[in-house]
């Protein structure tokens, strides 16, 4: 592992341990800040018919899945479309930006499934969609014109043609 | 996070996001956003506290439905482990 991965794991783990340092941590990184409209769309059906899907940017993925790119200081556009129905029983998370451990843990603490699948199973959520979709964040530089022009336009489209009316969206 | 939130919204599919960094999501303007000042890699808790997730899922659902001004940031009133969570400690049915 390069020093640069270890250094950015170990701020991730001071980060974590000691929320005042947190501070100094986010100001490390600036998201481009958004000008004019914001998108807006009411939900198409009530809660309780609706299918929801999930979508991160905690770094969660299948293990045979190929790892994010951790050696770009410029992060990784890229996503992984992960299934819902057997993602817990073996997963990986490839994110050096914030310690992951108790996610490894519990992945519900980044990726509520289990949470959801019990609404569903109450029948106060109408259904889960089978694919979600993980990023990884801390995305900068050129990386987020890609993001925002190809690869979070893929997904977008992909939710649709799945028929998706909501999304909740979780960082790490 | 939040601009693939605005990417997927702008598509005609309706989001919230969870935020623990409110600068983040002050930015950004995502259409509708919960905010917890939690550690990072927790935004929906700690791990196993059922009652604590379920409390910000079924939130951060019903502010979907609920919130009606693009851009609203919610900063939900949970003080992490000190918050009492009985009332979404229900067992599934």
């Amino acid at each position: 592992m390069g020093i640069s991965r270890w250094k950015n794991q170990l701020l991730a783990l001071l980060a974590t341990r000691f929320p005042a340092l947190a501070k100094k941590f986010t100001d490390s990184y600036t998201p481009r800040a958004s000008t004019g409209d914001i998108p807006w769309v009411r939900p198409a059906v009530p809660l309780h018919r609706a299918k929801l899907a999930l979508v991160t940017t905690a770094g969660i993925h299948h293990p045979e899945q190929q790892p994010f790119d951790m050696q770009d200081a410029n992060g990784d556009p890229s996503y992984r479309a992960v299934d819902g129905d057997r993602l817990f029983d073996n997963f990986t998370i490839t994110h050096d930006y914030y310690n992951h451990s108790d996610a490894g843990k519990d992945p519900n603490i980044i990726f509520p499934l289990d949470r959801l699948k019990e609404l569903v199973a109450e029948g106060k959520l109408g259904s889960l969609a089978a694919t979600h979709y993980s990023f990884m964040g801390h995305i900068d530089g050129q990386h987020i014109d890609t993001l925002i022009r190809k690869t979070a336009v893929e997904i977008a489209e992909k939710l649709r043609q799945d028929q998706v009316d909501i999304v909740l969206l979780t960082p790490g | 996070m939040g601009l693939i939130q605005r990417v997927i919204e702008a598509a005609g599919i309706a989001t919230i996001g969870i935020s623990i960094v409110r600068e983040y999501a002050e930015q950004v303007q995502p259409p509708r956003t919960v905010f917890l000042k939690w550690p990072f890699g927790h935004p929906v808790g700690e791990p196993h506290n059922r009652a604590q997730q379920r409390a910000v899922v079924e939130e951060s659902l019903r502010l979907l439905y609920e919130i009606d001004t693009p851009g609203t940031i919610v900063d939900l009133p949970f003080a992490w482990r000190r918050h009492d969570y009985s009332a979404w400690d229900q067992p599934a049915s």
